[in-house]
């Protein structure tokens, strides 16, 4: 690599004359500062724990909690162990059925005599 | 007494020992920062949050690198962090300015004339990229060694920002006597010549 130095000669400066007071006095005024904002930090931090606690159980509470405040089907299967039972639901068009009787053509019953003994009087 | 006891003492507490810590780097660290931001009183701010640092952070430091590379991470750290505020900051003002107005650093010295001034134009213009390595190279008189163990970077990456930014500088330079000293500091800044 190319070593060339821009810089020759560069004018430097210094720290100012009451530099190392000034460090020790903001190092004291740190000190003293640095309890109070460990306490705010500890408290910010308790208080987003408290709020994350909260929602946390807010949303386990909606999950294992049906709507009628009876517990869900999560939440009985959880309690025995066991799958719950599976519900099946048969959907039935009553209108239809209704609709099916009434359009359907009417039966025409003929009737006919069934007796062995010859009338010869019946007439058709 | 020997840099190790004293940040020794320094992680017990001791402010006798921090004092002479502060005695000792106060000048280098001082004007590090001074180079590196272009602002004296800046500087000195900074350089004074970096000896807060090292008191309160002392427990942190291992003695696997001098106790001088470790203060001056810890300025470099702080300075780029200072510059890119300052930077985003000077983006949101520069709108608001009429075109006539001068946006250099306020801190250039009156004495500052020709290269000196031509080059400390140039570093202000350079990214925290390449500004950090050469001034740790070039003012500070670090190996570059020294500096990939302060900036934290493998030492074929410190050789290449400094190449890559002495190029920068000369390229500026070049212009600036070719054709007066209308350069564009953005250009630089993202390293684009």
């Amino acid at each position: 690599m190319e070593d060339t130095n821009l810089f020759p000669k560069w004018p430097r400066v210094a720290a100012p004359p009451d530099f190392e007071e000034r460090v020790m006095t903001a190092l004291a005024r740190r000190r003293r500062e640095l309890p109070q904002a460990r306490r705010s930090r500890a408290f910010r931090l308790s208080l987003a724990g408290a709020a994350a606690a909260l929602l946390a159980s807010f949303i386990g509470l909606n999950v294992l909690t049906g709507p009628d405040g009876s517990p869900s089907g999560l939440a009985r299967g959880d309690a025995s162990g066991a799958p719950a039972p599976l519900a099946i639901t048969e959907i039935l068009d009553y209108g239809r059925e209704a609709r099916g009787v009434s359009s359907a053509s009417r039966p025409v019953y003929l009737l006919e005599q069934v007796s062995f003994a010859s009338n010869t009087l019946a007439k058709y | 007494m020997d840099e190790q006891h004293l940040i020794g003492l320094v992680r017990d507490g001791d402010e006798s020992a921090f004092s002479e810590i502060v005695r000792l780097y106060k000048d280098r660290i001082v004007n590090y920062l001074c180079q590196l931001t272009g602002d004296y009183q800046r500087a000195a701010e900074l350089a004074q949050e970096t000896f807060l640092r090292v008191y309160f952070k002392a427990e942190k430091y291992r003695p696997i690198a001098p106790l001088s590379s470790w203060i001056y991470a810890i300025a470099s750290n702080l300075a780029k962090t200072d510059l890119k505020r300052r930077r985003r900051a000077m983006f949101v003002s520069l709108d608001d300015l009429p075109p006539t107005v001068d946006v250099s650093t306020p801190s250039r010295e009156a004495s500052d004339s020709g290269l000196v001034a031509n080059l400390r134009l140039a570093l202000e213009g350079l990214s925290p990229r390449y500004r950090i390595p050469i001034v740790l190279k070039d003012i500070e008189g670090y190996s570059q060694e020294e500096i990939a163990a302060i900036i934290k970077r493998p030492v074929g990456t410190v050789k290449a920002r400094i190449s890559r930014g002495r190029n920068l500088l000369k390229k500026h330079l070049e212009k600036a006597t070719g054709d007066g000293f209308a350069f564009a500091k953005q250009e630089l800044y993202d390293g684009r010549y």
